[in-house]
This record gives C-alpha cells, sequence and structure tokens, in this order.
C-alpha cells in the first residue's frame, strides 16, 4: 500500500472515533393503529404547534456530554392523526385559531409535550427501557376561550436484549410510551370534568 | 500436505466444540399445571398468548410468546394461534398494558363493548392465555481475556452463569369468561464459555426449553379429555 493509501485509512478511521464519540440521533419511527371506541358527536379543529411538530429531546452522559438526541415530533403528529378522526366525528386540521371559525368547528384540541424523560439500562441498572412523556391537553372553543386544559402522562418500556441496538431499544420504548398516550387519551377525554360538563351542554 | 493436515486439526476441534456443546450445557425444567375447570377446542376456534407488561422492573419478552405461540401451531394437535401483535392491534386500545384486563371481571366487562366482542368472534377466540416471566441471569463468575497483535489472537480464561427462566401461563375461557388453569414452567441451567486460543460457548438453552415445554403442556391442556 502506498503512502497515499495510509493517508486516506487514517482519516477514514479518524472519521470512525470522532462519528462513534459523537451524539445518536434516534428519529422515533412507528405505526399506530386506529382505536376501537365509540365517536362522539363533534366537529373539532386540531392545532399543532412549531413547538409539537418539531419537538426532540437531548439525554446527556453523566459526565454532561451529548448522548442521544430523540426526535419524536413527527411521530407525535402521526398517532394524533390516526387517533383523533377515529374519537370525533368530523376532524379538521388548521395552523391558527383565526382559521378555526370559517370551518365551523364546535371546539379546538391543541396538544402540547411539556416533559420528556428517559431511562436507560446503564443508569438505572434495569434490564428495560423507559420513557416517560408528560403531556398539556388543551380543548378551546372555536372563539379561543377555555374550555379545559389537562395533564396526561404516558410510559412505554422495552427489555434489554443483546442483540439490538440502544437506538433501536429507544424507539421501541417511545412508541409503547405513544400507544399508552393514544389508549389513556382516547379512553379518558369524556371523563375529563370540564370536557363532561361541555359535552353535556352541547 | 501440511494445509490438508492443519484443516484436519481444525475439522477435529471443530467437531468436539459442537458434541461438547451438545452434551455440556444442561437445562432441567420443571413444569406445574393447576386446572379450574373443563377445557376443549374446536378445529374453527383459535387461542390468543399475550404478554403481561405490567410489572416495572422486566417486561415479558414477545419472542418468548411468539415462540409458544408457534410451538402450540405446529405438530400433532396444532392449536390455531392468532399473533400477539395483530391481536393487539385489532383491539386497541383494549389490550395495551395500562388497559389490558387483569381479572375475568375486566373481561366480562371489555366483552359488553359490541366492538370487542364482534373482533373476538372474527378471530375465533376460544381462549386467552396471559403469559408472565422473564428469563434472569445470575452467579456470573471467571474471566476471560481476548488479545489481538500482528502474529495473530486469541482468548484463555473460562467464564460462567446461571439461568434461571419462570413463566407463569393463566387461561382465561372467553366463551364462559372465567380463568379455567395456570401453568408454571420453570427452566434453569449453567452455561460455561472455556477459551483456549479458540473460545467455545456452552449455552445452556434455559429460556428455548421453557418455551417448548409450556407450549407442548398448553396444548394438552386446552385440548383436555
Amino acid at each position: 500500500m502506498n503512502t497515499k493509501k495510509w493517508k486516506n485509512c487514517g482519516v477514514a478511521l479518524m472519521m470512525l472515533i470522532i462519528v462513534s464519540c459523537g451524539v445518536s440521533n434516534v428519529v422515533i419511527d412507528g405505526s399506530f393503529p386506529t382505536p376501537n371506541i365509540a365517536k362522539l358527536p363533534i366537529f373539532v379543529a386540531v392545532i399543532y404547534d412549531d413547538a409539537l411538530r418539531e419537538f426532540s429531546f437531548m439525554e446527556y452522559t453523566e459526565t454532561g456530554e451529548e448522548e442521544f438526541n430523540i426526535e419524536s415530533g413527527g411521530s407525535h403528529i402521526q398517532l394524533f392523526n390516526a387517533v383523533l378522526p377515529a374519537m370525533f366525528d368530523e376532524v379538521v386540521f388548521v395552523d391558527t385559531i383565526e382559521e378555526v371559525q370559517a370551518t365551523g368547528a364546535d371546539a379546538i384540541f391543541a396538544p402540547a409535550i411539556e416533559e420528556f424523560q428517559l431511562a436507560l439500562p446503564a443508569k438505572t441498572k434495569l434490564d428495560v427501557y423507559e420513557v416517560w412523556i408528560k403531556y398539556n391537553m388543551r380543548l378551546l372553543t372555536a372563539e379561543g376561550d377555555y374550555i379545559a386544559n389537562w395533564v396526561l402522562t404516558s410510559y412505554g418500556k422495552t427489555p434489554a436484549e443483546t442483540f439490538r441496538s440502544t437506538e433501536a431499544a429507544i424507539n421501541d420504548a417511545a412508541i409503547v410510551a405513544l400507544r399508552d398516550l393514544a389508549s389513556s387519551f382516547s379512553l379518558s377525554f369524556g371523563q375529563v370534568p370540564e370536557v363532561r360538563t361541555w359535552l353535556s351542554n352541547l | 500436505m501440511k494445509l490438508y493436515l492443519l484443516i484436519m486439526k481444525h475439522t477435529r476441534l471443530l467437531s468436539a466444540s459442537i458434541l461438547l456443546t451438545l452434551f455440556v450445557s444442561c437445562t432441567s425444567t420443571t413444569v406445574d399445571e393447576f386446572r379450574q375447570g373443563e377445557t376443549g377446542i374446536e378445529s374453527d376456534e383459535s387461542v390468543v398468548i399475550l404478554g403481561r407488561r405490567q410489572a416495572s422492573d422486566y417486561e415479558t419478552r414477545s419472542e418468548f410468546i411468539s415462540c409458544v405461540g408457534e410451538g402450540m401451531n405446529r405438530g400433532e394437535n396444532a392449536i390455531n394461534v392468532v399473533p400477539e401483535q395483530e391481536f393487539v392491534d385489532a383491539m386497541f386500545p383494549w389490550f395495551e398494558p395500562r388497559t389490558a384486563p387483569l381479572r375475568t371481571q375486566d373481561l366480562e366487562r371489555l366483552m359488553a363493548e359490541d366492538v370487542i366482542a364482534e373482533k373476538m368472534n372474527d378471530f375465533g377466540i376460544r381462549y386467552i392465555v396471559w403469559v408472565d416471566g422473564s428469563t434472569v441471569q445470575s452467579g456470573r463468575s471467571g474471566s476471560l481475556t481476548c488479545a489481538i497483535g500482528p502474529g495473530g489472537g486469541g482468548c484463555f480464561g473460562f467464564g460462567t452463569w446461571e439461568d434461571d427462566s419462570n413463566f407463569d401461563a393463566r387461561i382465561w375461557d372467553v366463551g364462559e369468561l372465567t380463568s379455567v388453569g395456570t401453568i408454571n414452567a420453570d427452566a434453569t441451567g449453567q452455561s460455561y464459555i472455556p477459551a483456549f486460543f479458540v473460545p467455545i460457548p456452552l449455552i445452556a438453552r434455559v429460556e428455548a426449553n421453557a418455551c417448548s415445554r409450556l407450549a407442548t403442556q398448553l396444548k394438552e391442556f386446552l385440548i383436555g379429555n
């Protein structure tokens, strides 16, 4: 091997070392089934703000270095898009409150992520990867006035396995947490006291 | 000639390793059965095996659930088994870890929902089997060192550990909405890795044995008399 080839090998090796020491990007990817629940006879306009659309969480090592960047905004949108049309008679997706009145919707639904936590086996000493997400669910009138504002938490875990990467395990745990959100949100929506009162007055 | 001798020597070493793997790593499995009611299954009826995932420190692996399902679905007196994920997706959100029925009374309430009863009927589900358990590794000892250099490489040392698989299977009769029995499979085995240049893993197939015995016992239990 000539000197040039040795140099190329050296550069490639250095790049490999640099890349392997950097932050790992995990884009949460999965599919979500449609819930089997009775639809509520309401027309809901849904607003996803940029914070939800582009939500990502950075997990740091114990020494404070960036370890995993978890991008879950896209999968949250995908989840709500699958769940909301199964919960309500009619659903429309809009960008701003101003657009809602022209649609004739009964209410506006705007979900937000308040907190995201990740627990790795290396830190918890348990054989499971865990994801915990806290949401703030907001239901407003078509004019943007308050109807209900409630907190919902979701949890997902997946066992540590020998031949599975940490990234794949984080993805699986996050998908379980998202399914947990879909199940608790769809089954508890009508039980939220303010929502129940509003529904009974329709 | 030298090359031929070298190949023969390595072939013998490999054969010896395979034989050792087959004979040395042993597993002992105990299966207990507790019957609470009569069972029987028709050819057009199915079973679904679901993993319990409510425990905080472990999770029943979906691979184990698939393994038991495949074991029941083949051989003599094979039983139709609906794949876990297909069933859970079709029933969404009623069989998620947080919403799944924990007792037969919860199942009774769930079956009152028309959509659930209809889907259960479409799948032809006669029994739901809830499997709960995990495999725990303990007693890890010994040390193994591997090194590589310009002249070659190799491993030296000895490692050993014990695996213990414990799984409970609770069987619910969907027609009668009652619990008809419980089967417990407990398998333990010691694994070894001796290494003299080449590491020879002698792995005890603990979880595979627990799966195979549980599948056989479940099949016999559901077919009944």
